[in-house]
């Protein structure tokens, strides 16, 4: 009885699927073929595996040294590690006080004018564009060795990042607190201040702590092109193959980019 | 109707009320869309008048010409005397500071406090450093407190806005517009997110401010019992042209059809 009904239900229009395979093959061969067109050693990079076959036994050894961290390493570790965790902090309250009014000269509804507007994202842009590795490398140049080229690299590796996230933020707030400070007839900066910030508040601390994590990290390497921290203490056992020591630091490098990962995550869930 | 010489005088505690005056006003948006259409219209002083039209028949439109939110394509906007459509920057922010305006969806700055929110109908008398360190006068607090008292609703001060219900955060944005000591006030669609009696508590939060402060009210409504129960005057839009003007007590269902170029239905009513 069921079956005879369903049999003699009206049949279902279902429009006819478009047809879309041809053009995923036609990608799929693209993206083969250029990988292939790389590793050509005519034009390509010349890719050869045949070193890691040959020199494996090499490769053992660090890996096995890699795997015994030298613990009594760890006192000459101390210190360059608070260095640079005081690099990180300090780079990231410059970085961060710089970044609040420049994200809300970077969003529309808090900055109507759009040449200024588009100048100071413009100048963002390129600020993105530069690793910090690069920065630190030109400001060892400019201002000497040591920790302050190192934090002023990562407050302008923060200024990018922070502007960016935030302003992006703050465009996709609702607008209509700011059309109501407007109809009031306060200034642009009154709004930003008395209104915007409230709303874009959660996004720039929680930016904040982002790009604090990213400065842990940075700051790490930054030391190899001399800007302070335990990157010149990485660079300096690995000039010396110490791959036990350096295994130490990583270690640590670790542990204190999990601890402040858990701390920020703690903090972030408190901000609603 | 208005006299200049009243409507331009600084009066203390309650200012004077101001008229308004469109004259010829044609607005016709970026992208073609014409939202009004040669309107005149003479509002005097005290007045408390409803806009009634269908959603898109130009009445949110002609609101927001007046306090120069929505700039005119021709004609002219006056408000106790001064053009609107002719000022910009300080003199027009100088206009707005005299005229609340109250919008549907609240536009309240969510994550700060009432009092915060409050504070916003001050920015005109308040210069930015100020603003900046939110340090209020004391005597503008005092307004603040004020306002939110004429509303009920100074048990709030320090709560989020967010943390409010539709009616109370209503409440918040009225005294948001008296906190301004305005010569006129504006509500676009005020009660179409709240549920009916406190629809009847805003529309009458709306009426007291007109009947006891003697301020001009316009309220943009769709409901025409609302309208009728409420209005002193009635202004039928459609179109983006003035198709009503009478008194509310004079106005039949057959008006009403006329506006909205249509029988009328139980949606057009709160109270079924």
């Amino acid at each position: 009885m069921s079956a005879a009904q369903a049999a003699s239900a009206p049949a279902l229009a279902i429009p006819a699927r478009p047809r879309r395979r041809a053009g995923v093959w036609i990608a799929i061969a693209v993206v083969a073929a250029i990988t292939v067109i790389t590793c050509l050693p005519a034009i390509g990079v010349g890719l050869d595996i045949a070193p890691i076959v040959a020199n494996w036994r090499n490769g053992a050894t660090k890996i096995v040294e890699l795997l015994t961290p030298d613990w009594s390493f760890f006192p000459r570790t101390v210190a360059p590690m608070i260095e640079t965790l005081q690099m990180a902090v300090l780079g990231t309250v410059v970085g961060a006080a710089i970044s609040l009014p420049l994200s809300f000269w970077a969003a529309r509804p808090t900055n109507p004018h759009r040449a200024f507007r588009g100048a100071v994202r413009t100048l963002l842009n390129v600020i993105r564009a530069v690793p910090e590795l690069v920065y630190a490398a030109v400001l060892v140049a400019m201002v000497g060795v040591g920790a302050l080229p190192g934090i002023i690299a990562l407050a302008i590796f923060n200024i990018g990042i922070i502007v960016k996230l935030v302003s992006e933020s703050i465009d996709a707030q609702d607008a209509g607190a700011i059309e109501a400070g407007r109809a009031a007839g306060g200034t642009q900066a009154q709004i930003n201040r008395a209104i915007a910030l409230a709303d874009a508040w959660p996004a720039f601390v929680s930016q904040t702590l982002y790009v604090f994590e990213l400065n842990v990290r940075a700051s790490t390497v930054l030391g190899l092109v001399g800007a302070g921290g335990i990157g010149l203490l990485i660079d300096a056992v690995r000039t010396f193959y110490r791959y036990d020591q350096l295994s130490l630091i990583i270690l640590e490098v670790l542990v204190v980019v999990v601890v402040i990962d858990l701390v920020s995550d703690a903090i972030r869930r408190r901000l609603v | 109707m208005t006299d200049p010489i009243i409507a331009q005088g600084t009066g203390a505690a309650a200012p004077v009320p101001w008229g308004i005056r469109l004259d010829g006003v044609t607005v016709r948006y970026p992208n073609g869309t014409v939202g009004l259409r040669d309107v005149d219209l003479d509002i005097a002083a005290g007045e408390m008048v409803c806009i009634v039209g269908l959603s898109g028949s130009g009445k949110s439109t002609l609101i927001r010409t007046i306090n120069g939110l929505v700039p005119v394509t021709a004609g002219t906007v006056s408000v106790g005397g001064q053009r609107v459509d002719a000022a910009r920057g300080a003199r027009l922010r100088q206009l707005r500071g005299q005229i609340g305006m109250v919008f549907q969806s609240f536009n309240l700055a969510g994550r700060t406090t009432v009092l915060n929110n409050v504070l916003v109908g001050r920015l005109t008398h308040t210069p930015y450093w100020r603003t900046l360190v939110g340090a209020y006068r004391h005597a503008d607090r005092q307004i603040a407190f004020e306002a939110l008292d004429r509303v009920g609703i100074l048990s709030k001060v320090w709560d989020r806005a967010s943390a409010l219900s539709g009616g109370q955060q209503q409440r918040v944005a009225i005294a948001r517009a008296l906190a301004q000591q305005p010569r006129i006030v504006l509500a676009d669609e005020p009660v179409a997110s709240l549920d009916p009696p406190t629809a009847h508590g805003v529309m009458g939060d709306l009426r007291r401010i007109n009947a006891d402060l003697g301020i001009t009210v316009l309220v943009n409504i769709h409901l025409l019992d609302l309208a009728r129960q409420y209005g002193a005057r009635i202004i039928g839009m459609r179109a983006g042209e003035v198709v009503f003007d009478g008194p509310a007590a004079g106005a039949t269902d057959a008006d009403f059809e006329h506006i909205y170029g249509r029988s009328l239905t139980g949606d057009d009513r709160l109270d079924r």
